[in-house]
């Protein structure tokens, strides 16, 4: 009898599971696209950096969010899609999107019912409170997002007081209000960054980055060894039904990291490693290589970054609107195309290609992919001529990671074309940006690079805000201090993102101004490769446009 | 001299190394007159015209073109577009400067400290030993990248010295005093062995009072005695400091960009390879010629003046 109960319990179980998978496979079928979905196995991804920090407390770089993001779901967060599609926010754990008061000083949110960590415990409404209260005491990076504009976020910050008193939550009804210093636009936005995906109340208040906390997610990061590996595995507590929106994941991912570009290029092409990190170069010389012999796991994904050189408009020679027009129309931004192994979009402003505000109007210093227009050096010459600066002495900073030195060796040789002094400083990557943000290096003019936090052309133009310009951590190299621009942030600052598009044409007008007054060299937007083993199924693969390969959507074929 | 004219292969490699001197002298004469470029001047998206077809000088991935074997880009393309063989002497003057004022620096240092730690012995000796022991006991090529990357930036100011960071006398500086204990402990040992000699013994009886007595004995009877062995060391620290200044270049310690050197020419290429190798080989042959010459050559020198070498290689 005993052993009858048994087979019975067994046939049942078997039964249950049975529905189950059949209802699941019918919800993924009606959810998703017709392309097949495989689930399991492994996969590698190499990673040329390692991650700043793996805690979301922490981690501020594109490394760090790639993992992060699927591990660690905020109240709201970005749709997994690729294109302008995927940056549309979207609930995470919040069921829906907030109300906003009329003010637009108040955001209220209601928690999901029934959601757990990573580790089984259960999600309160005050582990947001908890969330936010921790990345700022850990220092996290974009912290000032968080201080600035929440109310009570610079007491807290400062010790002043031990609970930051514009969050309230209740945990008995899941309502969660935030209430803003001063209306900000992308709000949601700062509220989609994976340090303020939810981690359970009591977390550590110290870097977990060894050992990151519990999170809400299709992931939990495991087996971390640093600056070499660690693990992305399936989160036993999450299902595609937890977060409409949020896929559960394919594979457990392994992420080594690979510092020389040319042997992870080689690995993923021999199919050793199944994915690129999009953040590094693939080698010129490999390139063709991949473009002939894995022209089906290979593409070339527009990103919303892009390459500049600053102009401190407070130093000699370039506090002379002259010099820096000459500059602009001297540069040839093909050259630094090609010095790009060709992935690079050359263009002038400062808003890049698929930000909203980017101008369609032709670029005032030349069609930049035109032979004919795309450089005027003669004219730069007499710029610099009129301007009386010639044969001022200039540094050039930059890093020397290629390729941004090769961009700083032709800069410079441009500078010297037209009738400047240019010598070269080449910083360690490491130093450098602590170097040239420090106001007492007082740099002339130097490499950067841009890439959006959050889609809203106000992340972008906080580097010209006059407010940026700090001792240290300097964010407006340039040192731009413009009445007109102050105004216009000002404005502009407060739409929300999901507003937009009734700004555009003042964000565009306003970055054709900056562009005229040749506050900086913009030189082109980034492209970045997509390049994956034979074994992945690349056309599911997700290029997301604010965290890049989204490997919740890979997939072995 | 005499022994040195009568070893061919030394001899030949001597004139070797002068005809690599003189062809980066005339760097600029290449430049001007042949190549029509000069070795910072950028041609990326500029083409050249080889076998009757337009070629890119860098192409659109970023691939620069190799050899031509013309005028033009007779020895290929960098990644920046310029003349390789431009550089490539325009570099090797720099290479040149900095290991000819290294040594310089070396063997003053090494011959004024040497020859008075030997010679005048007691606190002196043990003090300037120490300092000897100091420099020496720090691996030469991670002292000469820890001063060369700390001075990189900011360069040297002691007041009445300054030395700019892109300046070529930093790394020439910098590899001078890496070296002059490899050269200033062998002269004391040899100033140490000759202060105990009868001629000095009579130079000192015959009436040369210290402490100016002292620094007439060292002038004119320790160093022409310690001649040979100078001449010895100068070709074989023209070729180390050769070689720390293509290894500090290219870990970026050395000469700075967009200054060519043999070091940051093939730091630049290295990661073109192997689709773009003359951007390594070029420079790294032309190292390997230059050090195996001056190499040579101061082995011919060292078998003629150091009589132990005559024995050692008749045997």
């Amino acid at each position: 009898m005993k052993e009858g109960r048994q087979v019975h319990r067994t046939l049942r179980a078997v039964m249950g599971m049975s529905l189950a998978l059949a209802l699941t496979v019918g919800l993924n079928a009606c959810g998703s696209s017709s392309t097949s979905s495989k689930s399991g196995g492994t996969v590698t991804v190499l990673m040329g950096t390692a991650p700043d920090s793996l805690d979301p407390g922490l981690g501020a770089t594109t490394q760090s969010y790639e993992a992060t993001w699927i591990t660690y779901t905020g109240l709201l967060t970005y749709a997994h899609t690729s294109g302008e599609a995927g940056t549309k926010l979207i609930p995470g754990l919040a069921e829906r999107l907030p109300t906003v008061s009329a003010n637009g000083k108040t955001y209220t949110f209601t928690l999901r019912k029934g959601l757990h960590y990573s580790n089984g415990a259960s999600v309160k409404a005050s582990d947001f409170a908890y969330t936010i209260q921790r990345a700022i005491k850990l220092g996290w990076g974009n912290k000032s997002f968080l201080t600035e504009n929440i109310v009570g976020g610079e007491e807290f910050d400062k010790g002043k007081a031990s609970s930051i008193s514009g969050i309230q939550t209740d945990d008995a009804t899941g309502s969660i209000t935030i209430k803003l210093v001063a209306p900000y636009g992308p709000f949601l936005n700062v509220l989609a960054f994976p340090a303020a995906g939810l981690v359970p109340s009591g977390t550590s208040m110290k870097s977990l980055t060894n050992s990151p906390p519990p999170g809400v997610g299709p992931y939990e990061i495991a087996s971390v060894v640093p600056n070499k590996s660690f693990s992305l595995v399936r989160n036993p507590h999450f299902s595609s039904s937890t977060i409409p929106g949020v896929p559960a994941g394919h594979v457990d991912v392994n992420v080594k990291i690979a510092s020389n570009n040319q042997s992870e290029a080689e690995q993923v092409l021999g199919n050793t490693a199944d994915v690129f990190d999009h953040n590094d170069t693939i080698p010129p010389t490999l390139l063709s290589q991949v473009e002939s012999q894995a022209s089906g796991r290979f593409a070339k994904e527009p990103t919303v970054s892009g390459e500049y050189f600053f102009l401190n408009t407070k130093s000699k020679p370039f506090n002379n609107p002259l010099v820096r027009e000459a500059v602009n129309y001297a540069i040839d931004r093909r050259a630094l195309q090609r010095l790009d192994s060709g992935m690079l979009d050359p263009g002038c402003y400062f808003l890049p290609v698929g930000m909203p505000g980017h101008p369609t109007s032709s670029c005032p210093y030349g069609e930049p992919n035109s032979e004919t227009t795309a450089a005027n050096a003669t004219k730069a010459k007499e710029l610099v001529r009129r301007s009386g600066l010639a044969g001022t002495a200039v540094t050039v900073w930059g890093q020397s990671r290629s390729p941004h030195k090769e961009f700083v060796d032709y800069y410079a040789s441009v500078l010297n074309e037209i009738g400047l002094k240019a010598t070269e400083k080449i910083v360690a990557d490491a130093q450098y940006y602590a170097t040239i943000g420090n106001l007492s290096t007082n740099p002339q003019t130097g490499w950067l690079s841009f890439s959006q936090d959050f889609p809203n052309p106000i992340d972008f133009y906080q580097l010209l805000d006059a407010k940026s310009i700090l001792p240290t951590e300097n964010h407006n190299p340039s040192q731009v201090n413009d009445p007109h621009i102050q105004s216009e942030i000002a404005s502009l600052g407060p739409v929300p993102s999901s507003q937009l598009s009734s700004v555009v044409s003042r964000w565009q007008a306003l970055d054709q101004y900056t562009a005229q007054k040749a506050y900086m060299v913009v030189f082109g937007y980034d492209e970045v490769p997509k390049f994956f083993s034979n074994r992945i199924n690349f056309s599911a693969a997700i290029f997301h446009p604010v965290y890049g390969n989204d490997w919740s959507s890979l997939q072995l074929k | 001299m005499r022994a040195v004219a009568h070893n061919k292969v030394a001899l030949a490699f001597g004139a070797l190394f002068v005809a690599i001197v003189v062809l980066c002298l005339l760097a600029p004469v290449y430049a001007r007159d042949i190549a029509h470029t000069g070795p910072n001047d950028n041609h990326i998206t500029e083409t050249v015209n080889v076998g009757g077809k337009r070629v890119d000088v860098v192409s659109p991935i970023g691939v620069p073109i190799g050899p031509t074997w013309k005028e033009r880009f007779l020895l290929g393309a960098d990644s920046n577009g310029r003349d390789v063989a431009v550089r490539l002497l325009y570099g090797g003057r720099n290479s040149l400067e900095i290991a000819a004022i290294a040594t310089l620096i070396t063997m003053v240092l090494a011959i004024v400290l040497g020859t008075l730690a030997g010679y005048m012995r007691g606190i002196t000796d043990g003090v300037l030993s120490r300092v000897f022991d100091l420099v020496w006991a720090y691996p030469a090529v991670l002292l000469g990248v820890a001063l060369g990357v700390a001075l990189a930036v900011g360069g040297l100011d002691l007041g009445v010295f300054t030395l700019h960071s892109g300046s070529l006398l930093l790394p020439a500086f910098v590899i001078g005093i890496v070296f002059f204990p490899y050269v200033a402990k062998p002269l004391r040992g040899h100033a140490l062995s000759l202060r105990e000699r009868e001629f000095v013994d009579a130079a000192r009886i015959m009436g040369y009072p210290p402490p100016l007595g002292s620094v007439r004995i060292m002038v004119s009877e320790i160093l022409p005695n310690l001649t040979s062995s100078i001449v010895v060391f100068v070709p074989l620290i023209v070729a180390n400091a050769i070689l720390l200044e293509a290894g500090l270049s290219y870990l970026g310690a050395g000469v700075q960009a967009p200054n060519p050197s043999w070091g940051t020419m093939i730091a630049d290429g290295i990661r073109l390879i192997p689709g773009a190798i003359h951007l390594v080989l070029v420079p790294g042959i032309m190292l390997m010629l230059t050090v195996l010459s001056v190499n040579v050559f101061a082995d011919g020198v060292r078998d003629a003046l150091d009589p132990k070498a005559i024995v050692r290689g008749r045997l």
